[in-house]
């Protein structure tokens, strides 16, 4: 008897260990949203979106670590969606409460998100580790890829190829990291907007070319003024204003004298994305199911008679 | 008052039936296309209500359609294999872990198997979320959806009308396909005659000698009845090679080869976003002509007529059009808001019913009432003794 019990126990062992380890997990959820001013260049990991596939603009957050990208994109207001083959972990729509009212993008209209997105048009994940000036394609998934403090994890929308060669994101990690040394404006008033404007790029920094976007729609909101280097028709130039990091790779997809690059200095402004309470979600009416409930019984009945008729001949 | 004699006489193809439609077997291929683009605006829909409201018209469809032939009693086995497919994706989801996020709701949890740092990528077992199970069986509810339409057609089609339809130059494989068919309700039939013929001879009905005494003489009926559907097809003039000539046949050949290279071009355009523009539908288009061309050249050796073919009349009309209305509606987006066409389950929401494909899918319920009833099994013939030994 008491045999039984202990193979039980036994048996039940790995479970109890998957639990612990579920629960484990649910306690590094400790990461939290934290507003921009809280990330250093050695604390903290910055997350970056860039919407400007929409006319919206590069937002920008912070959070603590330890955590996962997931994590860091699904807090503080930020949403993802996976997709119905591969789950939460594929992100396939990215929104934040404080960017029109938490819609999630790509809207249904451009992907319904049934399937793998493909390779043409999809969130792709980019990491900069602290004091790097570089983007590393991820090797990882958001659930696996752990960002180090200081660093800089970045989602754009586009297409790549399997070597991250094609499709580099246009801005660079310097534009998007946190600068300061030490935490500053810890205490936001909880009245004030949840975003603000973030100060231009240093002169001399050249924002880059847009992506390959088919459709690359203006920031309607565009207030800030164009950096004065923004206008220099050579966009492959590198960003000549870190000292001592290496220089991107200008990205080989972009010749540098399409009008496309040109027209680079429509590249989405960035925009510092408070910590926000998530958007609203409506789970909806079960009215729908019962009456479909009821479509389906109604036709089985009339299977049914049918059958039974067929019987009777 | 006019004689009976000077009404005008009912026309041929409507004979009075007292208000009843003639039964009759409708085209083969009006219950094809019908399936086929179900299937097709199925491929369209992640909305479990959607997907149970298809099976259930399919149901109803094949209850009230069907024949009493064997190949008509198979659709509650597509059944048991769409269970089978949600049951896989179940499981190969809640094996091969995809995460769970605090938001979800937790379910169960797999003992994880640990995985090397250069293996990351790929999770087995760890917790399991509702969401990922409910995805996975919408997921698995849509192949198992596809999986019915195919077997909905295969239930009311006859398949061997169905192959008379393959064009000229593929007769020969219509044969070869309807030939084999047949087989195996042959094998089935000439069991059971053999089986009965040692029961009446009291020999044994059960063990390993009755296995070989039922296989010895199966198999070699099963070969002197090929050989004699041989030598009938060769005294009916098959396998004749008609007027081709060698060159006429190299061209068409050379057709074909280069059509179907075509089409296997066209189809990786099309599906990979990738591909130049110009291996997308030029290629197709072009592999498309020179299929067509090509079995238009094979098909002029083949004389052929067909013994009583199948009517092509309003109702095969109705039966193909209802069905790919169906798909035009779910794929022409309009009236309806895309996104209900495959709600997301992160985060839990209840599914909503949008009625115009909900209305769409009805409609080709409709085929099961806009074709002929099917022909009545004919009754089994009561034999005079038997009636004797009954009174």
């Amino acid at each position: 008897m008491s045999g039984s019990v202990t193979r039980a126990a036994h048996a039940l062992a790995p479970l109890g260990m998957a639990i612990a380890l579920l629960g484990g997990s649910a306690t590094t959820a400790s990461a939290a949203p934290q507003p921009m001013g809280q990330c250093t260049t050695s604390s903290g990991a910055v997350l970056a979106v860039d919407f400007s596939k929409w006319g919206g603009p590069i937002y920008r957050s912070c959070g603590t670590t330890p955590t996962t990208g997931y994590e860091l994109l699904n807090q503080g207001g930020w949403r993802t969606t996976g997709t119905g083959h591969d789950g939460p972990a594929f992100i396939c729509r990215i929104g934040y409460s404080g960017h029109r009212g938490g819609k999630q993008f790509p809207p249904p209209e451009q992907d319904d998100c049934v399937l793998t997105p493909p390779a043409s048009a999809y969130w792709s994940y980019w990491h900069a580790d602290a004091g790097e000036n570089t983007w590393e394609y991820s090797q990882l998934g958001a659930m696996l890829y752990k960002p180090k403090p200081g660093s800089v994890d970045l989602w754009i929308f586009g297409g790549t190829d399997i070597e991250g060669t094609r499709g580099r994101p246009a801005v660079t990690p310097d534009q998007l990291r946190a600068r300061n040394t030490q935490p500053t404006g810890g205490g936001r008033p909880a009245g004030s907007k949840p975003t603000r404007q973030v100060q231009p790029p240093p002169p001399g920094v050249d924002t880059g070319p847009a992506p390959t976007r088919t459709r690359t729609v203006p920031a309607p909101t565009r207030k800030a003024p164009p950096s004065p280097s923004a206008t220099t028709p050579a966009p492959a130039s590198v960003s000549p204003s870190p000292p001592a990091s290496p220089a991107p790779p200008p990205s080989p997809s972009i010749p540098a004298t399409s009008p496309a690059a040109v027209a680079a200095p429509s590249s989405a402004k960035v925009v510092d994305a408070a910590p926000a309470a998530d958007a609203e979600h409506d789970s909806g009416s079960f009215v729908p199911v019962v009456a479909a409930g009821g479509l389906v019984v109604v036709i089985g009945a009339a299977a049914a008679v049918a059958a039974k008729r067929r019987r009777a001949e | 008052m006019p004689s009976p004699l000077t009404r005008p006489p009912l026309s041929a193809s409507q004979p009075d039936t007292g208000g009843r439609r003639l039964p009759r077997t409708l085209h083969p291929m009006a219950w094809w296309i019908w399936a086929l683009a179900l299937a097709t605006a199925v491929s369209r829909t992640n909305n479990p209500l959607l997907l149970f409201l298809v099976i259930a018209v399919l149901g109803y469809v094949v209850t009230a359609r069907r024949t009493e032939a064997p190949w008509a009693r198979g659709f509650k086995y597509y059944l048991y294999l769409a269970l089978v497919v949600v049951a896989i994706r179940v499981v190969f989801r809640a094996v091969f872990a995809t995460g769970i996020t605090p938001n979800d709701h937790f379910l169960f949890a797999l003992p994880r198997v640990p995985t090397p740092d250069w293996y990351a990528g790929i999770e087995i077992g760890g917790p399991v979320s509702l969401e990922a199970v409910l995805s996975a069986a919408t997921d698995g509810l849509r192949i198992a959806c596809m999986l019915c339409c195919i077997g909905a057609a295969n239930t009311l089609a006859n398949p061997k009308r169905a192959l008379r339809v393959l064009p000229g130059a593929l007769y020969e494989l219509g044969v070869a396909v309807t030939v084999s068919l047949s087989v195996a309700p042959q094998l089935v039939q000439s069991v059971q005659r053999v089986h009965r013929a040692r029961r009446l001879r009291a020999a044994r009905t059960k063990g390993l000698d009755a296995l070989r005494g039922i296989v010895v003489p199966v198999l070699e009926d099963a070969l002197e009845r090929s050989l004699r559907l041989a030598a009938a097809m060769d005294s009916r003039g098959y396998g004749r090679a008609g007027t081709a000539t060698r060159n006429s046949r190299r061209i068409t050949g050379a057709l074909m080869l280069s059509g179907m290279c075509g089409l296997c071009a066209g189809a990786y355009g099309l599906l990979d976003a990738t591909a130049p523009r110009i291996l997308g539908l030029p290629a197709m288009a072009a592999g498309a002509v020179l299929c067509v061309a090509g079995l238009r050249l094979g098909g002029r050796r083949v004389t052929r007529t067909t013994y009583r073919p199948d009517p092509w009349r309003f109702d095969e009309w109705a039966v193909a059009g209802c069905g790919v209305l169906s798909a035009v509606v779910l794929f022409g987006n309009a009236g309806f808001n895309a996104a209900e066409l495959n709600p997301s389950l992160y985060p839990l929401s209840w599914p909503t019913l949008p009625p115009v494909p909900a209305a769409a899918i009805l409609l080709a319920g409709a085929a099961g009432f806009l074709s002929p009833p099917p022909q009545a099994p004919t009754p089994p013939t009561v034999t005079p003794q038997r009636t004797e030994a009954a009174t």
